[in-house]
């Protein structure tokens, strides 16, 4: 009885296999930037968070040099989408989110991994 | 491996499907439409085209036996039979399944229902420890137990998950922290005392369908009454909850005639329904359609004598800046208070402190890690999934039956040859949420980090040529009978 049982389900499996059958890929989009990360760096971002990312306090700008590439990733989505959950739980930083579509709209937009593995660049080229 | 409920779940979804007039191959292919389907498909596939036999050796350490922790657990050990798999874990109904939890909150389904042993779901040859892990030594490759039990590893997996932090709530400090499984029948008291009702623990959702019963007869009874619905500052599991419970009390209210005399109203923390366009103009439609009320920006702070207070944050422009080229925006707050009769609180969230305040933790607590490899920031043989990873959108079953195939491909690349090549697998931000509209009806969200581009709207998860944002019955059926034995025997067995 219990292998007829899983003989089923493995059945069920099959035929969402069959049925999946050259749907597979999902198509990532491909984003075209005006600028590259150096110059959305130099251009948007150095005035208020430095020429080395080490932020501004006289400005309340933090540091940005000061996290791994994974960590700054992180963050980086949380400001560019409001957030890193699914939107109902909003952004830490609602200052900076407001600025970056500002900025985006300026058409400074970045790739995130490209812009957090620059910033750690800058960190150890001081 | 206990299959006992295996065929129980079967005969189940054979008599819906009957009654419905359906026959399960024709489900099956309608459910094949969706990606959430192809997933199993393709998953399935990959079970028998990747999953070969590595020479792999090494100790491997999993740190929470959630469902990431042992489907990771399972796989692995199918994977390279070769490596000895350790799995840290002391709650023993550890793998219960919480995406039921909002279906027991509804009284639609029971909590035993829900119920899993994870004893019922080691694999041969996996140790189980059912200690805690209190500290981290990732230089030394060791981690020790809460008894002092040292361990060794060469990879270690991080699958914790996520602590509910109702104590942070003011007048909920007694509540304190929770995980969903487990006993948590002194948290529930607490939660009662103030008239709190919460789905995030099963006990909690228990109490949920009891305090929403006793809500619904006062508005059958011809009393007006207030019902709120919230959604914290951090990110949260399964991010569709908060809603999925106010749609399903505004079923039982309409089921009982009593729903006009109900405001419901939802205070999310965010500034919209949902990350992904198409979905946050969906919902606005259903909230409309369903006269719901709602109000961004609101963050739950404290409840005190049937009231909900609430920080409602905003910006106010100040001064031109130059240097930006815009005004500067300041930061405000305004205490706003909210009567209720029956209140639904989706507690804050956070990773246990003794993962998110040691070495590999980070600022926030969650686990940092490259959201494609999994592995950690900082430490090259760590790796972490699951609601306590710091990954964009992560946090549901749906994203972690993605990554923990990419986590076990990389774990074993790494004890391999010591690195990760490039043409592994990557995760991609897959998640699903599907959102209960009513008894009957889902709208399935399925969506990826590709989705997200600002503005686009764009939906890069979902291949069907069904429309994503419709409220289908199909899908219903999906959630209702068909995702709990996917998880379940799928997953748990590192095969889906």
């Amino acid at each position: 009885m219990k292998k007829i049982i899983i003989s089923t389900l493995l059945s069920i499996f099959a035929v969402f296999a069959l049925v999946g059958c050259g749907e597979k890929e999902t198509k990532q989009e491909k984003v075209a930037y005006k600028y590259t990360t150096v110059q959305v760096y130099e251009q948007a971002c150095i005035k208020c968070h430095g020429k080395h990312g080490e932020g501004n306090p006289e400005k309340k700008t933090p540091a940005l040099n000061d996290r791994t590439p994974a960590e700054m990733a992180q963050d980086l989505y949380d400001v560019k989408n409001g957030g890193t959950g699914f939107g109902g739980s909003g952004t830490d930083h609602e200052i900076m989110e407001h600025n970056m579509k500002k900025l985006i709209d300026k058409g400074y937009d970045y790739d995130i991994d490209s812009m957090a593995e620059f910033l750690s660049y800058l960190a150890k080229n001081q | 491996m206990d299959n006992r409920n295996l065929k129980k779940d079967l005969e189940h979804i054979d008599s819906i499907l009957k009654e419905k007039g359906i026959s399960r191959r024709d489900a099956m292919k309608m459910l094949g439409l969706s990606t959430a389907g192809l997933a199993v498909g393709s998953t399935s596939l990959d079970a028998t085209t990747t999953l070969n036999a590595s020479d792999a050796k090494g100790e491997v350490l999993i740190v929470g036996g959630g469902l990431s922790g042992m489907s990771t657990a399972a796989r692995l050990k199918s994977s390279a039979s070769g490596i000895n798999i350790t799995v840290v874990e002391p709650e023993a109904a550890s793998v219960s399944y919480q995406p039921g939890q909002t279906l027991v909150g509804a009284g639609l389904w029971d909590k035993k229902d829900i119920f899993y042993k994870r004893d019922d779901f080691v694999p041969d040859g996996v140790k189980v420890i059912k200690e805690k892990v209190m500290k981290f030594d990732p230089q030394k490759n060791t981690a020790t137990t809460d008894k002092g039990t040292e361990l060794k590893y060469d990879a270690m997996i991080v699958t914790a998950g996520v602590k509910l932090n109702y104590g942070a709530i003011v007048g909920l400090e007694a509540a304190g922290e929770a995980y969903s499984s487990g006993d948590n029948k002194a948290l529930v008291g607490e939660l009662n005392a103030k008239g709190v009702s919460s789905v995030y623990t099963a006990d909690g959702a228990e109490a949920t369908w009891k305090n929403m019963q006793a809500f619904i007869a006062k508005a059958k009874a011809g009393q007006k009454v207030s019902g709120v619905f919230t959604h914290p500052n951090t990110p949260i599991k399964c991010g569709g909850a908060p809603k999925k419970i106010m749609y399903l009390t505004n079923e039982r209210l309409k089921e009982q005639g009593a729903r006009e005399n109900a405001d419901l109203h939802f205070y999310p923390n965010g500034g919209g329904m949902f990350g992904i366009k198409d979905y946050h103009t969906a919902i606005v439609k259903q909230f409309e359609r369903e006269k719901f009320n709602w109000s961004y920006k609101h963050n739950l702070v404290e409840i005190a004598n049937g009231e909900a207070i609430f920080d409602n944050h905003g910006l106010v422009k100040g001064k031109f800046d130059p240097d930006l080229d815009e005004y500067e925006m300041i930061q405000t707050h305004k205490r706003v208070v909210k009567k209720f009769d029956f209140i639904h609180v989706t507690p804050p969230m956070k990773a246990p402190d003794e993962i998110g305040n040691s070495v590999i933790g980070s600022a926030k607590g969650w686990v940092p890690v490259n959201k494609e490899t999994l592995q950690h920031a900082k430490f090259e043989n760590v790796f972490s999934l699951g609601d306590i990873a710091a990954i964009p959108m992560g946090k549901t079953g749906g994203s972690v039956r993605k990554q923990y195939k990419v986590a076990v491909s990389n774990v074993v690349s790494y004890l391999e040859k010591g690195s990760i090549p490039k043409t592994n697998a990557k995760y991609d931000g897959y998640t699903v949420c599907p959102l209960i509209t009513s008894i009957g009806t889902v709208m399935l969200a399925e969506f990826n980090w590709a989705s997200k581009k600002p503005g686009s709207g764009q939906n890069a998860a979902t291949a069907g040529f069904l429309d994503p944002t419709q409220e289908r019955y199909i899908w219903w059926l999906l959630k209702f009978y068909l995702l709990k034995p996917m998880t379940v025997y799928g997953m748990l067995s590192g095969r889906a």
